[in-house]
């Protein structure tokens, strides 16, 4: 554990009010507001060598409307994986895209754009790849209900319990 | 240019029961033939999708029943519709289907393709396939095995065999309801660019709800609609129009 | 089209011409499409569209069970689908604090191996199909067979087993399956004498993989390639080794890298991993008789299981390279969000598109497969 904690003194230096936790093998948990984030993932990886972004995932917290964004991040060198979160409100539902350090990112904004409808100012790529075709609300967002959407466009199929006894369905 | 086959094709006027009854022969032989030889276009739309190398290659050996995969809709016979089908996939797959030449079969696979399965809360695939292609065969399983994919080929063969296998014509009969349906999804302004009613036509497949109020739109394409000797139910739609008057030939 | 409904649409005149590249088409790896810019046969630009197997797995897992969850996992990747399961299983242990027992463990690493054979054998045919190679196809597709033979015994299903569960598996191996499995393991390695005069010795093959759709080591490292792929840029990460779970500390295997970072070396890398899998699974075999207890431990019920709240990140190797679950828990009976971070995400969309310019059209196909993408993972 000390080993991975050291390598992020030079980190802790600049940023010496960051809430880090350990939370497992190989697993640091790090509480940032979302003003200093950009600067962490900088430092991390400038410093700390944690070059590799393996995921940056959103989560709707529709109690506080909020948005939290969590950056998964790896260092090939120390082998440590470190989760940022940080949390943004839904109103704007503005962030800045931190493509210029990792390249990766830029999938990972445009999904989380089209999902939940956030906006990365400076994504070069926030076009729809998945819901081209998709008129409704953003639909990871808490808001939108999958049940009831599935009910209101689509017919179920009768169900007849006597197929169980004829699976051909009384056709031959 | 005259549009009665009678007339276009032969040089004398054949009978239509000398005609139909002779066409039912033919149809019957060609239909004994094809039932050999069948050409499957699989769209991999879901993850049944991954039993089909299995099934085509050396251990369960489709070729045995004379039957191959084949790339292209317009060379094949049965569609095989893989899986779960986003709304995205739908629209491909309607389009596909519409390129393909009669007669055509289209087998379901999987409880995705029945019922939804799975994913029957998922706002982003169907749930019936057949409301929206007409489906001649299913197969059932989360997902189906290599034998019961077999077993449905051959009881399609089967069928083919027998002329039961006519699903496909009850898209040309019902082409309004189908177009309706997959408005539903799509938007009204959808149309596949086939002219499906042409061919309903050439293939002689014109039905009481061939053209309704769905295919109304179509009409600015194909002016030849209202020549048509089809009575055709008054469009709700359609209030501007006068009342269509029936041509008799 | 009718001809009616056709109007031309006018471009300015130049050399250049769009392709559309599937959904639909033999050369594609599953339900994926590709928009190319071409002039003449040379790739100008590559845009992937996806979405096409979208099934919303994010979104109805959230409507689920955690047990729930276990069957509809698998299903976002349908060549490897073991991984799945595992990481979301071992995601749930994280989060509820469960030990597994060390007999789950080893046969949890047997099933993820052998999963592993399934995907590369997979892969040999698929990659040698783009050039116009069959017999690879059926050669490949055949053996796999046989390992879902095994599975098919172990788990009583061939490509989705639902077998891994949180907190252990479903239920222990049944008699003599490990002879049985040694056995298959000795076939597969016969085979590969046969594969290398098909496939890796032929020097057509060799002249037309070679120099296709290189990575450079920088390039892999910025674009966030992972796996087999990063191996073949010689970069010797493996998160089995570096990020090790279950019981792979405990294994002897080796990471093999290639240098050169084209479609070859990274198909040269995945055949030393059928290798090094064959090994593992070995060492498997040998230990596994050893190792006795429980395969499960104890569970709440699992209509009525809470799993405290916390959020875990939870990764995997899988054949295609590194699989991530970020799970998010309230403490509630269904988890509040599940985020998939499929290998092939990356690599289907950031690095194809990429890579593809400069490359002949031909080669599209293949750059796609040597990737390994699948699309399922990608739309998930
Ligand atoms: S029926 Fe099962 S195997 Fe088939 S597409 Fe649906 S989920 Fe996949």
């Amino acid at each position: 554990m000390n080993r991975e904690l050291e390598s992020l003194d030079a980190v802790f230096r600049e940023m010496p009010d960051l809430k880090v936790e350990h939370t497992g093998p190989r697993r640091t948990r790090i509480q940032v507001e979302a003003d200093a984030l950009p600067t962490l993932l900088e430092l991390l990886k400038g410093r700390a060598g944690y070059l590799h972004l393996s995921a940056i995932s959103c989560v709707d917290w529709p109690d506080t409307e909020e948005f939290e964004l969590v950056y998964h991040l790896w260092s090939y060198q120390v082998s440590n994986l470190i989760s940022a979160h940080t949390r943004i409100p839904y109103d704007p539902g503005r962030y800045v895209s931190v493509y210029d350090l990792h390249a990766p990112a830029v999938y990972f904004e445009r999904d989380i754009h089209e999902m939940f409808g956030v906006w990365f100012e400076g994504c070069p790529d926030q076009e729809p790849f998945i819901l081209t075709e998709w008129q409704g609300p953003p639909p990871m967002r808490k808001s939108f209900d999958t049940v009831a959407y599935v009910n209101d466009t689509f017919e179920w199929r009768e169900y007849q319990p006597e197929w169980a006894n004829d699976p051909s369905g009384g056709k031959g | 240019m005259s549009t009665d086959p009678n007339q276009a094709v032969a040089c004398r006027t054949v009978d239509a029961e000398e005609r139909s009854l002779l066409g039912r022969v033919l149809d019957r032989i060609a239909d004994h033939c094809r039932a050999r030889s069948l050409f499957v276009l699989h769209y991999c739309t879901g993850c049944g999708a991954i039993e089909l190398p299995p099934t085509m290659t050396s251990r369960f050996d489709l070729e045995r029943v004379g039957m191959q995969p084949m790339v292209t809709p317009r060379q094949a016979d049965i569609l095989l519709i893989t899986g779960y089908l986003s709304v995205k996939t739908l629209k491909r797959v309607v389009m596909t289907y519409e390129q393909m030449q009669g007669p055509k079969y289209v087998i379901g696979l999987g409880s995705c393709t029945i019922n939804g399965g799975m994913y029957w809360n998922s706002y982003a695939t169907i749930k019936l396939l057949d409301r929206y292609i007409p489906v001649d065969n299913y197969i059932a399983g989360c997902m189906p095995r290599p034998e019961a994919i077999q077993q449905v080929f051959l009881d399609l063969m089967g069928r083919i065999d027998r002329g039961e296998a006519q699903a496909w014509k009850d898209y040309y009969r019902r082409y309004d309801w189908y177009l309706g349906q997959q408005q539903q999804l799509f938007g009204t302004n959808w149309q596949a660019p086939t002219d499906v009613v042409g061919e309903a036509i050439r293939y002689r497949l014109v039905g009481e709800q061939t053209l309704g109020s769905h295919t109304a739109h179509l009409e600015r394409y194909a002016p030849y609609y209202d020549q048509l000797g089809i009575i055709r139910p008054e469009p709700a739609r359609m209030k501007a129009r006068p009342q269509l008057e029936v041509v008799s030939r | 089209m009718r001809p009616e409904n056709y109007k031309p649409v006018q471009h300015s005149a130049s050399h250049e011409y769009e392709l559309y590249f599937g959904p639909n088409h033999p050369g594609i790896e599953g339900n994926y499409a590709l928009k190319c810019v071409l002039s003449g046969d040379v790739v100008q630009s590559l845009r992937a569209d996806g979405g096409y197997l979208h099934r919303g797995f994010e979104k109805i897992m959230e409507e689920r069970l955690w047990i729930q969850n276990v069957a509809l996992v698998p299903r976002i990747c349908v060549p490897d689908p073991v991984p799945m399961e595992e990481t979301y299983a071992r995601a749930v242990e994280m989060l509820g604090g469960l030990e597994i027992p060390k007999r789950a463990q080893w046969i949890r690493a047997l099933m993820l191996e052998a999963s592993r054979v399934c995907a590369h054998l997979f892969y040999f045919g698929g990659h040698a199909a783009t050039m116009g190679m069959y017999s690879n196809m059926f050669w490949g597709v055949t053996d796999r067979d046989l390992i879902l033979d095994i599975f098919e015994e172990i788990t009583g299903a061939r490509i989705y087993h639902m077998y891994i569960t949180p907190g252990g598996v479903r239920r222990d191996l049944p008699e003599g399956v490990l002879d049985r499995l040694s056995k298959v393991l000795d076939y597969v390695e016969s085979r590969l004498p046969e594969f290398d005069n098909l496939f890796f010795d032929n020097a057509v093959v060799i002249n037309r993989a070679t120099g296709v759709g290189t990575l450079t080591t920088e390039q892999a490292l910025s674009w966030g390639v992972t796996g087999p792929n990063l191996r073949a840029c010689g970069l010797p990460f493996d998160v089995r080794r570096d990020d090790p779970y279950l019981i792979y500390d405990e294994l002897d295997f080796d990471i093999p890298t290639e240098t050169a970072g084209d479609a070859w070396a990274r198909t040269l890398v995945r055949r030393e991993e059928l290798l090094q899998s064959i090994r593992i699974l070995r060492q498997i075999i040998a230990t596994l008789p050893k190792v006795g207890g429980p395969i499960r431990c104890a569970l709440p019920n699992p209509l009525a299981w809470n799993v405290p709240a916390g959020s875990v990140y939870a990764r995997t190797e899988s054949s295609k390279g590194e699989l991530g679950f970020f799970v998010v828990s309230k403490g509630g009976a269904k988890p509040w969000r599940v985020h998939v971070r499929g290998p092939s995400s990356m690599h289907a969309v950031h690095v194809l598109e990429r890579l593809g310019p400069g490359s002949r059209l031909e080669d599209v196909a293949q750059i796609m497969f040597s990737l390994d993408a699948c699309p399922p993972e990608v739309d998930r």
